[in-house]
């Protein structure tokens, strides 16, 4: 059997919800180009094994091809653009340190413990705490957990999309903020969340505008937000809601600084309006409409974190699902 | 829905740390972006790797900034200090010329300075024994300005008019005691500025100002030798009679009543002839004199652009002799020149200037009697006496004059 057919099988077996058909095969040359630049031979890994790993990868995504296209074949160009996005050289060695080939994990701990330690201090702001978070990193990787009597390393859950430090980073990240939420029982992060912390309750409202209309203004908020485009939303959660800085951002999204101030202010102008909008359809007057919008934000009972929080992603719902 | 019970619908890190690296396609990058917009947890999870990425990328740099091997000094240096030791060259090189400039200056001062004082009153008798006579102030020759008669004699109290000759020197009255240390500096002094070996200014003992000493070695080699033999013997002798002034004069001579009577020493104008152009010092045995050389001694350029093949300086009026035989006055020490016509048969080849002033040629004042001409040392003898010039032709045939001007046959 070779290494494709043996992919192909195996396509067969672990995609059983891709468009992909079952005869689907990785072509020999683009493998074999992959393999050359790669050290998969160094971190032991066989020929066969590297197509494996490389098709698994690519049924998982697809190949980056979607689901609506309904091709069942992927031609050697696609293959191709596909596998260029990806990072196979860190995909092979993260493979074989899941496989445990010790001089894979020599050079997976020569090159990433002393960034991975510096990350860890650097996401806990402490030193010790950081060693902390990295050592018990290390010992997750390397396969000291055990479920079903098998060892689960999470470099398995590497596919070679972006940077493998990157990856551990954010895995470090993951762990510092799932044990401080667990720990915190459900306290939101003080560092993060200050707005929290810095909003006292609300006093009894006094009553100066109609209670109808404060509903028709809450109502007309939770639909001007929740209408926005899911880039916008992030705007406004991270700025407003996380307090993040402009920069911080800028960097997420790999945009400049002023395109997010930008687009902030156009968010927040869009909504007024759209705000407006919404209360002249429930039968208020433009004059009217302005008046409420002049109300007081501490009579309204619109929970802004809840109401963007309840509107849940549905493809991480149908992901969670599957 | 709390983080607890959200976590099986977050993305996973990778998806998370592909957003952050903007590796994800356009459709997975909404789908994460969605729920980012909505989820605290997947936005602090973002935040915190992107914050450890800077750091980590600061911290990576760092160690690569003290990895650089220092430089010895001499090495950052080494192209700086080509302009530096340039620039250090050209400083060392100006302040040596600048030094030099100085000392010359300060040499040609103190010898402009000391001639007028000197003798105002040029001996007819300029001869090497005369010289070292004292005349009383009540010689024929014309007296010194009574300025300088007033001033005491201590030479320290009238630099100029105080620093006689050695010759003066070693006649001074020599008071006890004291006498000798108020005499000393100022012969000392004169000892020094006219020793020949060392200073060519001092040979001459006149204001001769030549800035070209090197030049002025050359010439001295060959004009000095035949003068010094007459000039040296009797300063020599002053010298010698410094440690015991009052035995240079002699028993018979009358000691002076007083340290501040005023003593003029006869001296003969002292000449600078040349022959190529370039006006020469000629050793004199003058210790002082009222003709004064060319204050410098510049290229003469003469009107008829010609060689210069003789000329003939006494202060302030310069004769040349150009390759042609024509001769050339200047009243304004060489600045302006005027052809003078001839008066003498054949081919000028040579101007000199006699040694002795015949009284019985014509003398006219100089029409120019130069900047000095209000000078306080000059009131009292508004006009210098005549100096007698000598021109010869090729037949040897010679005529004199005592202006330059008129010629008449020797």
């Amino acid at each position: 059997m070779t290494p494709t057919e043996s992919a192909a099988s195996t396509a067969e077996r672990e995609v059983p919800n891709g468009n992909l058909t079952p005869n689907c095969v990785l072509d020999r040359a683009v493998t074999a180009e992959l393999w050359s630049g790669c050290d998969a031979a160094r971190w032991g890994l066989t020929r066969d094994e590297f197509d494996q790993i490389l098709f698994d990868a690519g049924t998982a995504r697809n190949f980056g091809l979607t689901e609506i296209s309904g091709a069942t074949q992927v031609t050697r160009k696609q293959q191709q653009a596909f596998f260029a996005g990806m990072c196979i050289g860190e995909l092979a060695l993260a493979r074989a340190c899941a496989r445990g080939n010790e001089r894979a994990w020599e050079h997976f701990i020569a090159t990433y413990r002393q960034p991975l330690t510096r990350a860890a201090i650097a996401i806990t702001g402490s030193e010790t705490l950081g060693r902390d978070l990295a050592d018990q990193l290390y010992a997750e990787l390397y396969g000291l957990n055990e479920r079903d009597g098998e060892r689960r390393c999470p470099l398995l859950s590497y596919r070679g999309r972006g940077s493998l430090m990157s990856w551990l980073r954010t895995t470090l990240a993951q762990r510092h903020v799932d044990h401080y939420r667990r720990t915190r029982r459900e306290e939101p992060l003080t560092q993060f969340n200050g707005v929290d912390e810095f909003d006292p309750p609300a006093p009894p409202p006094q009553v100066e505008t109609p209670a109808r209309e404060l509903s028709q203004l809450e109502r007309a908020i939770e639909l001007a937000v929740s209408s926005r485009e899911a880039e916008e939303r992030y705007l406004l959660a991270a700025y407003y809601l996380d307090g993040q800085t402009l920069l911080e951002i800028a960097h997420v999204l790999g945009v400049h600084e002023a395109t997010v101030s930008r687009k902030l202010r156009r968010v927040a102008d869009e909504i007024r309006k759209q705000i407006l909008k919404n209360l002249q359809r429930g039968g208020m007057s433009r004059r009217a409409a302005q008046e409420a919008m002049g109300a007081d934000p501490r009579d309204l009972a619109v929970n802004l974190k809840k109401l963007l929080q309840n509107s849940q992603s549905q493809a991480f719902q149908e992901q969670a699902a599957s | 829905m709390t983080a607890a019970n959200q976590h099986g619908f977050h993305p996973d890190a990778e998806s998370l740390s592909a957003f952050s690296e903007q590796a994800l396609g356009e459709r997975e990058r909404g789908k994460v972006l969605s729920h980012l917009a909505v989820c605290g947890r997947c936005r602090h999870v973002v935040s915190l790797a992107r914050e450890a990425a800077d750091a980590g990328a600061a911290k990576a740099s760092a160690p690569s900034r003290k990895a650089i091997e220092p430089i010895a000094w001499w090495k950052q240096w080494r192209l700086v200090w080509v302009p530096t030791a340039i620039v250090a060259a050209f400083i060392v090189t100006s302040i040596s010329f600048y030094i030099r400039q100085v000392d010359q200056r300060e040499a040609n001062f103190k010898i402009t300075a000391q001639s007028p004082a000197q003798g105002l009153t040029p001996a007819p008798t300029p001869s090497p024994a005369e010289q070292a006579q004292v005349e009383p102030p009540a010689s024929p020759a014309p007296t010194p300005p009574p300025a300088h008669a007033a001033k005491p004699t201590h030479p320290a109290a009238n630099p100029p008019s105080a620093e006689p000759s050695p010759t003066v020197a070693a006649q001074m009255p020599s008071e006890p005691g004291a006498g000798n240390q108020r005499e000393a500096p100022p012969l000392h002094h004169a000892y020094e500025q006219l020793t020949p070996p060392e200073s060519p200014d001092g040979i001459t003992g006149s204001s001769y100002t030549q800035p070209a000493v090197a030049a002025w070695d050359d010439k001295q080699k060959q004009a000095g030798e035949q003068h010094q033999a007459q000039a040296n013997p009797p300063r020599v002798r002053a010298y010698t009679a410094r440690p015991a002034p009052a035995a240079v004069g002699g028993p018979n001579q009358p000691a002076p009543p007083a340290a501040s009577e005023t003593v003029s020493v006869t001296a003969a104008a002292p000449t600078v002839t040349t022959t190529d152009g370039l006006a020469q010092p000629t050793p004199s045995l003058a210790i002082s004199s009222l003709w004064k050389t060319t204050p410098s001694m510049k290229q003469i350029h003469l009107p008829s652009g010609l060689a210069v093949v003789s000329s003939i300086s006494a202060e302030p009026f310069v004769l040349a002799l150009d390759k042609a035989g024509t001769l050339f006055l200047s009243e304004d020490r060489g600045d302006t020149w005027r052809r003078v016509k001839k008066q003498w048969r054949g081919h000028a080849v040579e101007v000199a200037q006699q040694s002795e002033v015949n009284a019985g040629l014509p003398y006219a004042p100089p029409v120019h009697s130069g900047p000095d001409a209000n000078n306080s040392r000059n009131t009292n003898n508004a006009y210098p006496p005549p100096a007698v010039f000598e021109l010869s032709n090729d037949k040897g045939q010679a005529w004199v004059s005592t202006d330059g001007r008129t010629w008449t046959a020797k």
